[in-house]
């Protein structure tokens, strides 16, 4: 197997809060391919987002430790100075944000926003930066992008901003684009054309993603290989087909079961009993064990993950999981 | 069919807004005509992009809001129009509860005052009586009756819900407008408080009107489901049918690309990717709404409105060239 572009290694983040210590994501570990997309998904709070900032350096507060292995293209990224990171963010690792809005600047037009970051890692001048913004926009979707080049964000719409923003990102070629909720701000029918959108230009650029979401149904529809995280740790981790089919954890039942389905029966959903657990009070062993209806003693005691393709952090055996889990189908 | 509960004809909502000529003001239609009963016992799906008029319909139907034209007769009595104090009785008849368990609960109130409030309102009773009323919702709607003392901040969103479904139910309404009222949830909370919605409408026998984004979520919930892009509803019928077979071509394409488990072997499905995005209210395409949009769209859409019709008993659709 070659070496794959971005693995990471036993990541580590806490936050040293008046409370206590917040252990936003613990151990986590997994790796992205070239051209691959690797999805992420989780509930609030999960460490999703908190992993990936992390690992960018854009986590500087004080009271934060980070702690693990993040190698990009084989290189130790984890503990750069600010201008070695500097050359690899918004390069190499792009980033797009849930809130288009946010993300973009008021002040400026969006061309000058996109010219910025070309002249900044590159080195074009002012002129070329500005024609190659508007080949960005025409290359994202944007009717009439010499025209809409020199307008201010809040002439777009959502839909649009997020274009703008993925245009932004894909500037300097980046090898891996990191989209934290890209199309959760968005109406349905935008949220497709988006994905449409992403999915085109990972073909075109060759980019690899790591997607971070929430809904299972974009997930599933996107990526390649399924991380789920629960309370800052994996639960599970593997290929889109086994996850969604052949799902091991128990969270990921409750998670797949919660969703409603178009097509759906109206049965009762499957809820996963309880609220998630606090981040101050993760619990010794399993984080799941307190919600989990297939609870033993040994749950105390904090499974590792499991398996080689398809991973998983549970004690039940495979026997268990497949029993538990068909009369989870057929209830 | 049952007997209606509540029903609107022709409702008109415009808000006057800033012009971007200046000192000008121009009119923005968030409802433009919407005819709709509701059954009792039902729930009333209605679903919809954002600023497609869903929220602003529901709140005429329960009179927050004054129609700009339009009747709503609820039980038989036409309740558009009526002076405050007389509307005061309807009101405790239909309730509402909001989509952002954050904003809509008051963060200085005990929770237990939170429910009680519509109690003292309406005259319930006594202390005494209240105090019971309130313990009695709380455990209905499945919280521990030891928080009533706890402020808002107190409980996480799923239990804030909770709350605001209690006071919902305080005054035994027979109908319920819930306003996108999982959207700010996790999936795990989001099912419990469908669960919860459904067993309180078997127990209560609650009529809803019930208000998403979501089409799972929607699909799950309703028993008929109204479509609504650009202040009008585009198609109304069974769930089931709607689902499986939609008629009008928006329907066909919100359907088509909502997000869905797939392991990527036995993707069937068609996806309709919509082109541009929703135009400005305040300036509406000639003819249907949607023709700028549609796949299907001839010259006739552009210069005719299609009327909204019944195609069958339990399907209206507005549309020239309906689908399937």
């Amino acid at each position: 197997m070659p070496e794959p572009l971005l693995s990471v290694e036993n990541l580590q983040v806490s936050f040293e809060t008046r409370a206590g210590v917040v252990r936003a994501v613990d151990g986590l570990t997994f790796s992205v391919g070239e051209k691959e997309v690797v999805g992420i998904v989780g509930e609030s709070g999960s460490g999703k987002s908190v992993s990936m900032y992390s690992m960018l350096g854009l986590l500087r507060e004080t009271n934060v430790t980070i702690e693990g292995s993040v190698k990009f293209q084989g290189r130790e990224i984890l503990g750069l100075g600010d201008d070695q990171m500097q050359s690899i963010r918004g390069k190499d690792i792009a980033m797009v944000f849930q809130d288009p809005m946010t993300a973009l600047t008021p002040v400026y037009s969006v061309g000058w926003q996109i010219a910025e970051q070309i002249r900044a890692h590159g080195t074009e001048n002012k002129q070329q930066a500005h024609a190659r913004a508007i080949e960005l926009l025409a290359e994202v979707g944007i009717p009439d992008p010499a025209r809409r080049v020199n307008q201010f964000p809040h002439e777009f719409s959502g839909g649009m901003r997020q274009r703008v923003v993925i245009a932004m990102a894909l500037s300097c070629n980046p090898k891996l684009l990191i989209a934290d909720e890209p199309t959760t701000a968005l109406d349905v029918t935008t949220q497709a054309q988006i994905l449409e959108l992403m999915g085109k230009l990972q073909d075109t650029y060759g980019s690899s993603i790591v997607l971070i979401t929430h809904d299972m149904g974009v997930i599933s529809e996107m990526a390649d290989r399924i991380v789920v995280m629960y309370a800052g740790r994996p639960a599970e981790m593997g290929s889109r087909v086994d996850v969604i089919r052949t799902p091991q954890h128990p969270y990921t039942w409750g998670l797949m079961g919660a969703v409603p389905r178009l097509e759906s029966k109206k049965s009762r959903l499957v809820t996963i009993p309880g609220n998630a657990v606090s981040p101050l009070d993760v619990p010794e062993g399993c984080a799941f064990a307190p919600r989990c209806d297939h609870r033993m003693d040994i749950c105390s005691t904090r499974p590792a993950m499991r398996g080689t393709e398809h991973q998983d952090a549970c004690w039940l055996d495979g026997v268990q999981k497949v029993t538990f889990r068909s009369e989870r189908h057929s209830a | 069919m049952s007997e209606v509960i509540l029903s609107a004809t022709d409702i008109v909502k415009s808000f006057s807004i800033k012009s971007k000529k200046i000192g000008k003001r121009e009119q923005v239609q968030a409802v433009s005509g919407v005819s709709l009963d509701v059954f009792r016992g039902e729930t009333l799906g209605i679903v919809g992009e954002s600023g497609c008029g869903k929220s602003t319909l529901a709140r005429c139907l329960v009179q927050l809001l004054a129609a700009t034209s339009g009747s709503v007769s609820f039980n038989g009595t036409v309740i558009t129009g009526l002076p405050r104090r007389k509307l005061r009785k309807h009101r405790r008849e239909m309730q509402l509860i909001f989509q952002d368990p954050f904003a809509s609960l008051n963060p200085r109130k005990r929770v237990g005052d939170i429910v009680a409030e519509p109690l003292r309102i309406h005259g319930f009773g006594d202390n005494e009586k209240i105090n019971a009323r309130v313990r009695e919702l709380f455990s209905l709607v499945g919280l521990d009756v030891n928080g009533l003392q706890r402020y808002p901040h107190e409980f996480s969103g799923g239990q804030r819900q909770r709350i605001g479904i209690a006071r919902a139910l305080a005054l035994n309404p027979q109908l319920v407008v819930a306003d996108e009222p999982v959207s700010a949830l996790d999936v795990s909370v989001q099912a419990q408080v469908l669960n919860l919605l459904k067993d309180l409408q078997e127990k209560l026998a609650l009529t809803y009107i019930f208000i998403s984004h979501d089409l799972g979520v929607v699909r799950h919930v309703s028993t008929r489901v109204g479509v609504m892009y650009l202040g009008e509803l585009v198609e109304l019928g069974d769930a089931d049918s709607l689902y499986d077979q939609p008629l009008h071509p928006y329907t066909e394409a919100l359907l088509s690309v909502a997000p869905e488990l797939d392991d990527g072997t036995q993707s069937t499905r068609k996806r309709i990717v919509l082109s541009g995005d929703v135009p400005d209210p305040s300036h509406k395409p000639t003819g249907c709404t949607f023709h700028p949009r549609c796949p299907y769209a001839t010259e006739k859409c552009a210069s005719e409105k299609p009327a909204f019709v019944a195609i069958s008993p339990s399907r209206s659709v507005a549309c020239h060239y309906p689908r399937a």
